[in-house]
């Protein structure tokens, strides 16, 4: 066993864990947040991203351990300026861009890691940037335009 | 419907017919929903499942004595514990019989196999612990010792002469066979016809891939021992008197409860071999015991769609007019044929086969075939999309033969709507359509008529661009007519609406609030809607894009009879006549004087603190959504790839309750269309019979780049006559459309650009970069 020292959502965490444990299992497991969802076991689907030191990392493919002294982000972890949904979640809200909702949590974090590399994205750094990321019941159009909606919606509060 | 309130303009702006934002999504987007594996109990164990390496083999043994002696190892069951323990064979019911007559026969589908394997992923033993890991752990520790038998996976091999058998008892593979039509009449109408088409046509094995693995937490009540399995499920009920049945409790004694649902697409209908383990096991120990599917098991154990090869042919006249279609179709069903299985390929497919087209006279032969394969179930569309590719594909092939523009071809052949109500030769009846309306207005969105020019424009950039028609219907609705809803106006202000149907992902909690709100007049935040628990309400579930037409028209009933309850308890509150008790926006109020009371003051009133109505209602019969789907590609000659440059639809869904809910499950649904098209692909090795596209590496499955371009629109003008909102079906439309109209764009594009016709016509799905590369260049 190895303790492992890093933040969830800026609180600090430690926990005990043997090498092998994933951080989508610690999140889910241990810390009790279930908005980290797991859509596979080979690193495809993207169900599972968080931002590590703020960028998108795939949890299920992320040995706890590995964490020592980083900072991880959740679905929880996101919030907007008056403690409400973030623009991005409001965004997929806005413009349909979730149906069953499963991949929507990893969807909104690869988009909260793209939109702070990308402020500004074309449409095709959009698609590269979920490209990590499976939906199957949107069509993927209304995310897009989700994303679109949010950087535009981000780009606004920084001005 | 006098008391129905449309004034108040902040009711009106969340009332049907408009875009309102989902009340499911500001949970769903936060992380907070609920699916199976976001609930835990306390002291719950965690089972994992062994599965066969095997797609034929006797189990010679099971020792699971080393597993039983590792740390955090509770139990280990195989099929034999639970036979011991009464658990019974799962039913797989086929409601025709085998081409030789005699009565449908399929191996015994116990939950965990028993003496035999018949497919790679079959379960054999489940391993119950105290954590995920250490019963992992302990399933490598299981020894199975196992005697390889002879396997065949594909149709051809399983009818080949000595083909080795998946059921003794059936003396070969064939499972069942339907005959409809007319075989003799259509020879006669071949023999004259001035144009024959006929094309060999391919409907592979799919997964449906629900983003939501499978997953189950069982527990039994300490005192009444009651057993509650909260499952990923679109038909609770059903689920739970399969798995009550099969664990040999009454149905009272089983509750099936379900939360947010990632997903359904078809394959979470009906109760699965794990369902009943797990339950098993919760019983056994006494003790909640949860398992959550790996997506490895989804492909190699959650049912299958689509997998069947027809050849489907078209006799026509010398104007083009559809005298006769023969299609003969052999299904793979897998190594256990279940009911689903068996009448989706056999009758439900071939109710729409003549599609939107006035065909005299029909003639099929379909059959099922086992396999060592996983059992093949319901796919979103389940047997209409199949049907549908058969028919469209002929329509091409016809107008491309015959030299005529192929909406032209398809207009000459449409149903007018002066013959509606319509019986096709599968006596399905439809109750309204327009279709030629839709197709011209379909054209028109497309700019059919202007192709020329952007394939011109296309070509001077080094591609080959082709264009794709469907014109098509579909049935929806289970035959399954009848829905309980219980409505509680409760003195805390909310309306709660219990309904049978099952979300899961389609926005109908939104949509019945919304429906709500039209009867109700009160803001959507009043209403609650609550699905999902066998113990509130039973009925047939979601699927057959059902839930709308029946769930919904069954919400709106029922709500009008709350309101028409509570204008009685109203008329003893204001000590006032019935007859003269207006409803409005939450208030009644004694027409032509200022004395009112509130609906849910006057629920406070009630000794239960509520206003509660138990309602039972039916629709008349299923909807016919229709639609015109035109697509447009380019294809890269260097290299077969195939880009969708234009998706254009017309589609008739009937009256619709919230557009952008509508629209989004017709993109979506048109995604999972292109994924059978041009990526998605079960394949089975054929000598080894192992799963080659276990996990999603190996299956492709679209991504945010495959489309992107969606213009479709809705014509409301025809609704459905079989139920009160007029509403039709939506959620398998886009799929159903979008195959055909892709392939047909591609062989367009390719026999433009030089490829004979037969050779572009015989090109399998998934059209591949490779697939479509061969077919152009003729290598």
């Amino acid at each position: 066993m190895t303790t492992a020292r890093f933040t969830v959502n800026g609180q600090p965490v430690s926990v005990e864990v043997e090498n092998r444990r994933l951080l989508v299992e610690v999140l889910r497991d241990d810390l009790k947040l279930t908005g980290t969802h797991v859509g596979c076991d080979t690193s495809q689907c993207g169900c599972c991203t968080v931002l590590v030191d703020g960028r998108p990392a795939k949890a299920c493919a992320t040995l706890a351990v590995s964490l020592e002294g980083r900072a991880v982000t959740t679905i929880e972890g996101l919030k907007g300026a008056d403690g409400g949904l973030h623009p991005i979640q409001q965004a997929f809200v806005a413009c349909h861009g979730l149906q069953c909702g499963f991949c929507t949590p990893g969807m909104v974090m690869s988009t909260a890691g793209l939109l702070a590399e990308c402020p500004k994205p074309t449409d095709e750094q959009i698609v590269h940037g979920l490209e990590g990321n499976l939906c199957r019941c949107t069509g993927y159009v209304n995310i897009v335009e989700s994303v679109r909606r949010a950087a535009t919606a981000l780009d606004g509060t920084r001005s | 419907m006098s008391s129905t309130a449309t004034a108040d303009a902040t009711v009106g702006r969340f009332g049907s017919g408009h875009s309102v934002r989902r009340i499911e999504d500001p949970t769903l987007v936060s992380g907070t929903g609920k699916y199976v594996d976001d609930v835990s109990i306390a002291g719950q164990l965690h089972v994992v499942l062994l599965r066969s390496p095997y797609p034929h083999a006797r189990i010679a043994s099971i020792d699971a004595s080393a597993a039983r002696a590792m740390p955090g190892v509770v139990a280990v069951y195989t099929g034999e514990d639970l036979k011991v323990g009464g658990v019974k064979v799962m039913p797989t019911p086929s409601p025709f019989p085998r081409p030789d007559g005699k009565p449908s026969v399929s191996a015994p589908m116990w939950p965990l196999a028993v003496g035999t394997v018949r497919y790679v992923g079959e379960a054999v033993a489940a391993i119950v612990a105290e954590t995920r890991d250490a019963a992992r752990d302990a399933r490598d520790a299981v020894m199975v010792e196992y005697e390889d038998l002879p396997s065949v996976v594909t149709i051809d091999a399983a009818l080949a002469a000595g083909a080795p058998l998946v059921c003794p008892e059936a003396g070969d593979n064939w499972v069942a066979q339907a005959r409809h039509g007319d075989a003799a009449k259509a020879a006669d109408a071949f023999a004259k016809a001035a144009h024959v088409v006929s094309l060999e046509l391919v409907n592979q094995r799919l997964a449906a891939v629900a983003m939501e693995p499978r997953g189950i937490l069982a527990y039994p009540d300490a005192e009444t021992g009651k057993l509650t399995l909260r499952l990923s499920s679109q038909m609770p009920s059903g689920a739970r008197d399969t798995i009550a049945d099969a664990l040999g409790l009454a149905k009272d004694q089983a509750r099936v409860v379900v939360g947010d649902v990632g997903g359904g697409f078809g394959m979470k209908t009906g109760a699965y071999q794990e369902d009943v383990v797990v339950g098993f096991c919760a019983k056994a120990l006494n003790r909640p015991v949860k398992w959550a599917a790996e997506r490895g098991e989804e492909f190699l154990a959650g049912r299958a769609g689509r997998d069947c090869v027809s050849k489907a042919e078209l006799a026509l006249d010398a104007d083009g007019r559809v005298l006769a279609l023969r299609i003969r179709t052999d299904a793979n069903v897998g190594a256990y044929a279940t009911t689903t299985g068996v009448v989706i390929q056999l009758l439900i497919g071939p109710w729409v086969s003549t599609s939107i087209y006035d065909i005299p006279v029909i003639d099929f032969d379909l059959r099922a075939v086992m396999t060592h394969t996983a059992p093949v179930g319901a796919y979103r569309g389940a047997g209409r999309p199949e049907a549908i590719y058969i028919i469209e594909r002929l329509m091409d092939a016809a107008a491309r033969r015959m030299k005529l523009d192929p909406a032209e071809l398809r207009l000459r052949n449409m149903i007018r709507p002066e013959q509606m109500p319509y019986t096709n030769p599968m006596a399905q009846t439809y109750d309204t359509g327009n279709f030629p309306s839709i197709a011209k207005q379909g054209l028109a969105l497309a700019d059919w008529s202007g192709f020329e020019a952007r394939a011109a424009a296309s070509k001077a950039r080094g591609r080959l661009r082709g264009r794709g028609l469907a014109t098509f219907l579909e049935w929806t609705g289970g035959n399954q007519f009848e829905e309980r809803v219980t409505v509680d106006v409760s003195a805390d202000g909310f309306i709660e609406i219990y309904t049978a149907t099952q979300a899961m992902g389609q926005g109908i909690a939104t949509s019945y609030a919304q429906l709500a709100v039209d009867v109700f007049g009160v803001p959507i935040e009043r209403v609650r809607i609550v699905q999902g628990d066998t113990d509130r309400g039973q009925g047939f579930g979601s699927a057959g894009s059902r839930s709308l037409f029946t769930g919904g028209s069954a919400v709106r009933v029922a709500s009008q009879r709350t309101v028409d309850e509570a204008k009685a308890l109203a008329a003893d509150a204001l000590e006032a006549s019935p007859k003269d008790i207006e409803y409005t926006a939450g208030t009644f109020s004694i027409a032509g004087t200022d004395r009112r009371i509130g609906l849910f003051d006057l629920a406070a009133r009630q000794p239960a603190q509520r206003v509660y109505v138990d309602s039972t209602s039916t629709v008349s019969g299923p909807t016919w959504p229709n639609g015109c789907h035109v697509c447009e590609v380019e294809v890269d000659p260097d290299t077969g790839e195939v880009d969708v440059v234009a998706y254009a639809s017309m589609n008739d869904v009937g009256r619709v309750v919230n557009p952008m809910i509508v629209v989004g499950q017709l993109d979506g649904g048109a995604v999972q269309g292109l994924g059978q098209a041009l990526c998605e692909r079960i394949v089975y090795d054929a000598e080894s019979g192992q799963l080659l596209t276990g996990s999603l590496s190996d299956y492709a499955l679209p991504r945010a780049d495959l489309a992107r371009a969606f213009r479709t629109e809705l014509d409301q003008s025809v609704p459905s006559v079989n139920n009160p909102l007029g509403v039709k079906g939506v959620g398998e439309l886009g799929t159903i459309g979008a195959t055909p109209c892709v392939v047909n764009a591609v062989v367009d594009a390719l026999v433009r650009g030089g490829a004979p016709a037969a050779r572009a016509e015989a090109m399998q799905m998934p059209l591949v970069p490779e697939t479509v590369w061969r077919a152009l260049h003729g290598a």
